[in-house]
């Protein structure tokens, strides 16, 4: 039985409307099958908009009849109204660019499609922001605060370092709950439950930024269903750029939600605390070999022709663009090669302002903004003769998109950058 | 039917069809085809298997906040399954199984349906009282 406030009632009786009423109801029927008890307050949403190639199966060009099929999951077109005063919204990732449609492949009409659509949302009250890392540019809910994203690594970040409460929900939840501005009070939601039950012992290294983006693909293969990893061992605390890389490899391999690090998250000063004084459900060590055979899963082992490289999953910070490009100047791509370095259009602004934008357009590659390859879709890689990528998540996922026997390489920018100026991968 | 199981109903109705069981669970992103049903997850033990008309057997989801939305595009396009039994709830699971609507259990303490189900054997499930009847495929 799920208890709601005078206010919740009258929602779901439709006194403030029928967009708030489904999508309270929506919000009420999951809670349900969590087996949630009442609903919290939202605070602060990343909303997955704009013409997603998923929303296809829609069967429209209708933004309110797609919107209430595919988010409101209703049949009857319900006009988009507004999302909840209480909630901070703005926009993950999207389909296109922010600016430019021909280095992705796209068309100018499906650029305009995509526009149009966040432009639709925005005056609904979600900003277009175009970021997987919102918390770089200025989204970041704080301790105790509840949040909903529809960035998984995200999540993971928010939970684990910020010690905000967020459940992994889904596209679909996420909108409800960004319009009702409730979500249902269980997961993380629930102190409880924020406890660590799995420990890794990391023994493997744990130095740069490809270290801690195996690491994660890593515990996420181990991870026992519903574990909270508790990470330990003898290691230099890891940085933001290191920690997005974590959290996106850990969230593709796993359905981790929220991790400790011993001594250096904040609901992990200790061991025990961090286990909520509890016993471990498991302890794993992660060893040097477990590290090489997920490198191995994700890099292939060849030296074959690539032409497209991908820096930037999830998005790039400015230092991460900086130090490509001081890497960059003086060289060139190979022709043919489509070279992106993918962040939020903010931070792109900032490259230009500095001087980086011009080093990697001079070099043959672009800055773009919004998405990547993986979000865009097959338009903008099925072209590929061989695919490189710093970012795990990125190798891990295109390799179910991509035509079988077709190579992924993974590597950290360097390597990356090197391959797209020789135009073929080298593994050393 | 040579065994049943019993758990917390999540999604109320009866279910019947053949099991596909994934004890990997099946990623968020890359996992089922929003235009086929198929799971395409490179290397996935069901790989190439369509979702649709199958009891899905999982223990969780795993991989991308976009668990749910591929599951409903795909039955946008024709192909859903016909029931899920979950080991344990979680919060992407829940939104499929709202979204999805079909007949679902969820919360197995006694045994793991993963582990005690196998592919192609024959399920009915009651989302109501939380009960599946398990009818072996050999016999």
């Amino acid at each position: 039985m799920v208890k709601l406030t005078d206010y919740e009632q009258r929602m779901l009786n439709g006194e403030f409307g029928e967009f708030k009423q489904i999508a309270l109801q929506r919000i009420y029927d999951y809670a349900k099958v969590l087996g949630a008890e009442e609903l919290c307050e939202v605070k602060k949403a990343t909303l997955y908009l704009g013409a997603h190639p998923y929303l296809e199966t829609a069967g429209s060009d209708d933004y309110d009849t797609i919107f209430s099929k595919m988010y409101l999951c209703s049949d009857k077109t319900i006009p988009l109204g507004e999302m909840a005063d209480c909630c901070c919204c703005q926009t993950c990732v999207a389909p296109c660019d922010q600016y430019q449609w021909e280095p992705l492949h796209l068309s100018k009409e499906f650029f305009d499609r995509n526009r149009k659509y966040l432009e639709l949302t925005r005056d609904a009250g979600v900003s277009i922001t175009g970021s997987c890392t919102p918390y770089l540019v200025g989204w970041i809910p704080l301790k105790g605060e509840h949040f909903v994203t529809t960035e998984s690594s995200n999540g993971l970040m928010c939970n684990s370092v910020f010690g905000a409460c967020g459940n992994s929900d889904g596209i679909e939840a996420a909108a409800w709950s960004a319009i009702c501005g409730r979500t249902p009070k269980w997961g993380l939601h629930v102190p409880e439950n924020r406890y660590g039950t799995v420990i890794f012992n990391i023994e493997c290294p744990a130095e740069t930024a490809v270290d801690w983006d195996v690491i994660g693909y890593t515990i996420g293969l181990k991870l026992p269903p519903h574990g909270v990893p508790v990470l330990q061992g003898n290691f230099p605390y890891p940085d933001i750029v290191r920690l997005k890389q974590f959290f996106a490899a850990l969230a593709t391999t796993s359905g981790a939600e929220m991790c400790h690090i011993v001594g250096f998250t904040p609901e992990a000063p200790d061991l025990k605390t961090a286990l909520g004084g509890k016993e471990p459900k498991a302890v794993i060590t992660i060893t040097g070999e477990d590290y090489r055979q997920s490198f191995d899963m994700l890099c292939d082992k060849s030296e074959k022709p690539i032409n497209i490289v991908t820096l930037g999953c999830p998005h790039y910070t400015l230092e991460e663009i900086r130090k490509a490009a001081l890497y960059i100047k003086g060289k060139t791509f190979a022709p043919g090669i489509d070279f992106a370095i993918w962040t939020d259009y903010a931070t792109r602004e900032m490259a230009n302002q500095n001087g980086y934008l011009e080093i990697v357009e001079k070099a043959g590659g672009q800055i773009l903004t919004s998405g990547c390859p993986l979000v865009i879709g097959p338009k903008c890689f099925e072209h590929a003769v061989g695919f490189a990528s710093d970012g795990a998540k990125q190798a891990h996922y295109i390799r179910s998109e991509l035509p079988a026997g077709t190579p992924v390489y993974y590597g950290d920018m360097f390597k990356c950058i090197d391959a797209a100026v020789r135009g073929s991968w080298k593994e050393v | 039917m040579d065994f049943t199981l019993k758990a917390r109903g999540v999604i109320d109705g009866i279910a019947e069809g053949e099991a596909l069981v994934c004890p990997e669970s099946i990623q968020g992103w890359a996992g089922v085809s929003d235009t086929t049903g198929k799971i395409i997850e490179r290397g996935h033990s069901q790989e190439g298997q369509c979702i649709d008309g199958r009891i899905l057997v999982l223990p969780c989801s795993k991989g991308s906040n976009g668990w749910s939305c591929h599951f409903h595009s795909a039955m946008r396009a024709g192909f859903k399954p016909a029931g899920w039994l979950f080991t344990k709830i979680d919060s992407r699971a829940g939104v499929a199984a709202v979204i999805i609507g079909v007949p679902a259990i969820a919360d197995f303490e006694e045994a793991d349906p993963c582990e005690v189900i196998k592919t192609g054997d024959w399920l009915k499930i009651d989302g109501a009282t939380g009960i599946v009847e398990v009818t072996r495929k050999n016999g």
